[in-house]
């Protein structure tokens, strides 16, 4: 049973070390990738952490981290691309 | 504007609701008919933005069961092969990289079809598509691959061959 | 008894591709390189727990909600993660965040230099 546990703290801390990429990334696309990144890692350690102690709560917390962590990458990426939002493929690519 | 068609809207529907089957796993008549009211909403609205053409496309049984194999056996062969590989180049060092953008030739003429072609390429460690371009009629991919070792065709045959042959015998 | 061993195996060969892919987003020496990296965490990562997951959630602890759960969870990050990253490189490569580094090939610059 411990093992998922044991897991669980594995995956937390490789998130950790994500976050030192977050906190010196030189540029904007660095920091994002790695908190999404960060994010990936901390949902699977939900799902094995509420495989540990055998309560549903975890799963649908770790559900509403994988289905929000879309919105952060694409609104910094799509702010990077000049705050662009209607890309019209027959201009020119400026 | 693109026009709501009812085919588009029934198919946006089924699709939508067997979603919710899915999320909710309980059959009492209450739920089940406010699942089928979002998903009407839900249908209503964005029907135009999903489907362009042939709406009942999704629903063929032969064509489900290529995607699937896609999708189950061709993919996942590709990825484990690319991971191991991306593995070993995290763990001798992040050295021996030759980082590059590379212009590839595609073949495949239906959106959903380059959509998806791009989205493996993407999913697949080491390559990374930048942007679809559309030059003389010929599809072109900008990808960012990380060892590149050619360029043009063969780039595109070491990158994409065997994703793009999977791929072909669904959308052709 | 076979299962849980199973199980563990496949959460352990997650473990190392996350690991891989950490040491990737750590120590690469580019933007470019380091989102590449990190998508060994999001694919192989991420599918080796969940399949794990799903094996301990069917066959142990017999719940089939738990097990529904952990297939829309990896679905979703399935789905959406290569979007997400679609969307930051192109928006990084044309808001002219460049390697230090020139890439050797880059037909990108080529077509539409700026």
């Amino acid at each position: 049973m411990s093992d998922f546990l044991i897991f669980a703290i594995f995956f937390a801390a490789l998130a950790l070390m994500n976050l030192y990429r977050l906190a010196i990334g030189p540029t904007a696309a660095d920091r994002q990738v790695a908190g999404d990144s960060a994010d990936i890692l901390i949902t699977c350690a939900l799902v094995l952490f509420s495989l540990y102690s055998g309560r549903g709560v975890y799963l649908d917390i770790a559900i509403i981290s994988a289905m929000l962590g879309i919105i952060d990458t694409m609104l910094v990426g799509r702010y990077l691309d000049r705050g662009r939002w209607h890309y019209d493929a027959d201009s020119d690519h400026r | 504007m693109r026009k709501t068609t009812f085919p588009a809207v029934l198919a946006t529907f089924v699709v939508c609701f067997l979603f919710w089957l899915l999320l909710d796993f309980s059959f009492k008549p209450e739920e089940l008919i406010a699942g089928a009211i979002v998903s009407l909403a839900v249908a209503l609205f964005s029907a135009r933005f999903f489907i362009h053409e042939k709406a009942g496309w999704f629903f063929h049984p032969l064509r489900l069961i290529k995607l699937l194999g896609f999708w189950c056996v061709t993919f996942p062969v590709e990825l484990w092969k690319a991971n191991v590989d991306m593995a070993k180049r995290c763990f001798t060092g992040c050295t021996n990289i030759n980082p590059g953008i590379v212009k590839v030739p595609v073949d495949l003429k239906s959106d959903y079809g380059q959509a998806a072609l791009a989205n493996a390429i993407t999913l697949t460690p080491g390559t990374m598509t930048l942007d679809i371009a559309e030059q003389e009629g010929q599809t072109y991919y900008y990808i960012h691959w990380i060892d590149v070792t050619a360029t043009g065709e063969e780039a595109g045959e070491a990158i994409k061959g065997r994703l793009e042959k999977g791929l072909k015998g669904v959308w052709e | 008894m076979l299962i849980r061993i199973i199980a563990d195996l496949l959460i352990f060969v997650g473990a190392v591709f996350a690991t891989a892919g950490t040491i990737g987003v750590v120590k690469m020496p580019d933007p470019y390189s380091r989102m590449q990296a990190s998508t060994c965490v999001a694919t192989l990562g991420m599918l080796g727990v969940m399949l794990g997951a799903l094996l301990y959630a069917i066959f142990v602890m017999a719940s089939a909600s738990a097990a529904i759960k952990v297939c829309v969870i990896a679905m979703l990050i399935f789905v959406t993660n290569p979007v997400g990253a679609h969307a930051i490189v192109k928006g990084a490569y044309r808001h002219g965040i460049r390697p230090d580094k020139p890439m050797e090939v880059d037909d990108f610059r080529r077509d539409f230099d700026e």
